[in-house]
């Protein structure tokens, strides 16, 4: 009679809790080789196709992603979203900078940290579209105190007690012997390094190794370099390249770099799959601040899938001013009649539309991706129009000004580039 | 039986006495901060809406504060503050006028004190709630805190009344410079989205048992010579996994790399000046020179550079030349690079120093150790001069 009941309350379980339990990924690391590493999912290889995005989920898995990487975790649509359109979820765990007032000196402020994302991973853990923690984002970021891995490692230590099922990563700005020296010895339940990498991609994959990092690694961010690591004017406006520019370094950095590192890399996250003021509001964003996506969203496409969608976004290739192009400088009279020129790729596109916007000049000291203001536009007069430029007067007043080009086609695909330019 | 008794009475009698004699024991610290509690006058922040002044209960598309009778923990009503942050909302935040914006002493009751409140929410759970804590003095300066997890009763906000603390240590009012002698009100500034109920606010005893410590991760030097480079965990760019350009010599005292380099291999290494803290030589960077014996049968051409952790210059470079080599055998050389021969010496913040890496332009075989920060008092452009003094 025992063993009848005892059936009885294993079918139970079986048929009730067991469906639960199989919702949960099994996600670990395998060691394939001496130094190689491989990313399973449930028992297959899972190469990481993915973005940091917040938004455009569903684009963003019909463009052939499979994952996305959040930041923190206060939004848990942001998870069930994603398995909604069946891709994983990097999920970070939110571990204050010290740059933002943090005293990792202080143990109240500390314990305080540690205790409240214990109870994020206790909530999350056995989400079915979780893939990886990601404990803290570039808290190396102009960091003194190097406390900051003590809290990295609790952390981790947590999640292999609670969480047998996915793998730890901390996520590092740029690559650093120092920071992989700090990881590497106070990290140790750290499974892998995510590097976020926009200029420093180069040589990312190198100097991992060069740094005796052992373990294997996610390119967490990338895409093209970053406002810090541009050219500025000499009243110190960031100089970005044209839509165009940034989407041929993309696909570049993508096919060159990130891919064929086999090896050790488990994947990438793409910056940024939506939109965020970061020096302009077109510097890192695939999307523009109305929603639509640019040129680089066709690039990832390609990237993750071999194939161009089949309505490809225009591109601008180049923008001047006066014929003097975006690497230089610009400065104008006020109130004078100029001459802006864009040059552009049409691709398969039968009409497209040009417009043209000015803002005043964002200056930020802002670093690391925290949040910006984004400008307010100013209007602006154009007195001549072709298919290539517009003639306009400057603006009266004497500051520094960013005009922007955006082109579209009619599925309202973007390629945008913009110019500094100082009126004086 | 009487022996029975006897022992019985005595050890009454004797009990009775100790405990008449036990020291009383303050639950919340020393005595001198009891009192500094019980002569601190404003203890209520806030009540109810007759008793407690509150400012900021304007409403606006962004927030709105009311005064709710319906199910309050304490006096007639509390205060039900609902916001959500837009880019309209320049300040989203209320205050209370705590003893009626009375001058607050709270040096006395600073450590040992805490701010109390009762919380809870209409629906849902939270271990966190976006919201600040400010406490402002009467120059206009504010320090701030916030609500911890371990200072919420049960660890979660819920629908139930849970007690709130905010420790008074935990404000950053040093940093802050805010006078603590006079303080006029205490601030909630709210940001993102909230929704929450507060009542009952006082000043309670508190003992705050957590430390804040001064760890700096900084090596101070005064002194010459200063042996560097020690420790090959402080090393990179020597790995043999997959490069054999550089290969530790495991028979030195003080680390010496050996190098054999092919076109196509790695021909950069470095290592943390100390462990990969910041190392300070400010006092002595003017009177120093980084050295190091180098054995080869054909000088290498090498590139130094130096890297801090801060600065408006945070790598400086130098290229050796022939003045840097000091030749002591066929084969050996000392090598001796001033730091005042770097190019922008004056911008580099020698108090933050954190690596020495070495670029291989030419050469391929040699061997390089006994890597030191030495004394060096000559002209920097000829420092073999100085050293063969």
């Amino acid at each position: 009679m025992d063993k009848i009941v005892n059936i009885t309350l294993l079918g139970v379980f079986l048929t009730f809790v067991n469906p639960l339990i199989a919702q949960v990924s099994q996600v670990e690391i395998r060691k394939e080789s001496k130094t190689g590493y491989r990313l399973y999912k449930d028992g297959q290889p899972y190469y990481i196709k993915g973005a940091g995005a917040k938004s455009q989920f569903g684009l963003l898995a019909k463009s052939g992603a499979n994952s996305i990487r959040v930041w923190s975790t206060n939004n848990e649509a942001f998870l069930d979203s994603a398995q909604h359109y069946d891709m994983t979820v990097c999920l970070g765990l939110y571990v204050r900078p010290e740059r933002t007032g943090m005293d990792y000196n202080d143990d109240y402020a500390v314990k305080g940290q540690i205790e409240q994302l214990k109870t994020e991973i206790l909530k999350y853990k056995d989400h079915p579209a979780l893939l990886i923690w990601g404990i803290g984002n570039e808290v190396d970021l102009r960091y003194s105190n190097f406390k900051v891995w003590e809290t990295i490692e609790e952390l981790a230590q947590f999640i292999k007690k609670v969480d047998p099922n996915h793998p730890t990563m901390t996520v590092i700005a740029g690559v650093d012997p120092s920071k992989l020296y700090m990881i590497k010895k106070h990290c140790p339940s750290i499974d892998i390094l995510g590097v976020n990498v926009y200029g420093s991609i180069e040589n990312a994959g190198l100097n991992i190794r060069r740094y005796n990092w052992e373990k294997p690694y996610i390119v967490t961010e990338w895409g093209v370099n970053g406002p810090f690591e541009a050219k500025t004017t000499s009243w110190k406006a960031k100089i970005e390249p044209p839509n165009g520019i940034k989407a041929k370094q993309r696909r570049r950095r993508y096919e060159d770099l990130i891919y064929p590192d086999m090896e050790k890399c488990f994947g990438s996250y793409c910056f940024l799959w939506g939109q965020k003021q970061e020096s302009t509001a077109t510097w890192h964003g695939m999307f523009l601040p109305n929603g639509k996506p640019t040129e680089a969203v066709d690039v990832m496409q390609y990237c993750w899938t071999g194939k161009w969608p089949g309505s490809r976004a225009p591109s601008i290739q180049d923008i001047s001013i006066e014929g003097k192009n975006w690497q230089k400088e610009h400065r104008l009279a006020p109130s004078t009649s100029t001459t802006l020129t864009i040059e552009y790729e049409k691709y398969n596109n039968q009409d497209i539309e040009i417009n043209y916007r000015l803002f005043p000049e964002a200056f930020t000291n802002k670093i690391g991706g925290d949040r910006q203001e984004s400008p307010e536009e100013i209007s602006f007069q154009i007195t001549k129009k072709s298919d290539n430029g517009i003639t306009f007067t400057s603006p009266s007043k004497k500051g520094a000004y960013r005009i922007f080009a955006y082109i579209k086609n009619d599925k309202e695909q973007y390629s945008v580039a913009n110019l500094p330019f100082l009126v004086e | 039986m009487k022996l029975r008794e006897n022992i019985a009475f005595w050890f009454i009698g004797i009990s009775f006495i100790g405990c008449q004699s036990m020291k009383e024991i303050s639950l919340y610290g020393s005595s001198e901060s009891q009192s500094g509690y019980d002569s601190f006058e404003p203890k209520i922040i806030f009540t109810d809406s007759q008793q407690d002044g509150v400012w900021g209960m304007k409403n606006t598309p962004c927030k709105t504060i009311h005064y709710d009778t319906i199910h309050s923990f304490y006096g007639k009503d509390h205060l039900h503050i609902q916001w959500k942050q837009t880019s309209d909302c320049k300040y989203l935040g209320m205050g209370f006028k705590w003893g009626n914006y009375k001058g607050k002493n709270l040096l006395p009751i600073m450590k040992d004190c805490a701010i109390e409140m009762m919380i809870r929410v209409d629906e849902g759970k939270f271990t966190k709630i976006p919201m600040f804590f400010g406490l402002t003095d009467y120059s206009g300066k504010q320090c701030m805190s916030k609500i911890n997890i371990l200072d919420i009763e049960g660890g979660f906000i819920d629908t139930t009344w849970r007690k709130v603390l905010i420790p008074l240590p935990s404000f950053n009012h040093e940093k802050k410079e805010v006078n603590l002698a006079n303080i006029k009100e205490l601030r909630l500034e709210f940001q993102r989205e909230g929704d929450i109920h507060i009542d009952r606010i006082r000043i309670v005893p508190h003992d705050h048992n957590f430390k804040k410590t001064n760890t700096r991760f900084t090596k101070i030097f005064k002194e010459h010579p200063i042996q560097i480079g020690q420790g090959r965990e402080y090393w990179w760019g020597v790995n043999s996994l997959y490069s054999t350009s550089f290969s530790f010599n495991d028979e030195s005292i003080h680390e010496r790399i050996y190098a054999n380099i092919s076109e196509k291999d790695w021909k950069e290494f470095g290592f943390g000046v100390y462990k990969w803290h910041r190392a300070d030589i400010s006092e002595i960077a003017s009177s120093s020179a980084i050295s190091f014996i180098l054995d080869a049968k054909e000088m290498p051409k090498i590139q130094t550079t130096l890297v801090a952790y801060t600065g408006p210059k945070r790598r400086i470079q130098k290229t050796l030349n022939t003045s840097n080599y000091i030749q002591i055998n066929d084969s050996s050389y000392q090598i001796c690079i001033p730091l005042k021969s770097f190019a922008e010496f004056e911008n580099f913040h020698w108090n933050t120093l954190k690596e020495i890496r070495f670029k291989i332009i030419e050469g391929s075989q040699f061997e390089m150790g006994d890597f030191k920060i030495i004394e060096f008092r000559g002209n920097p452009k000829k420092p073999n001069q100085w050293i063969r003094l």
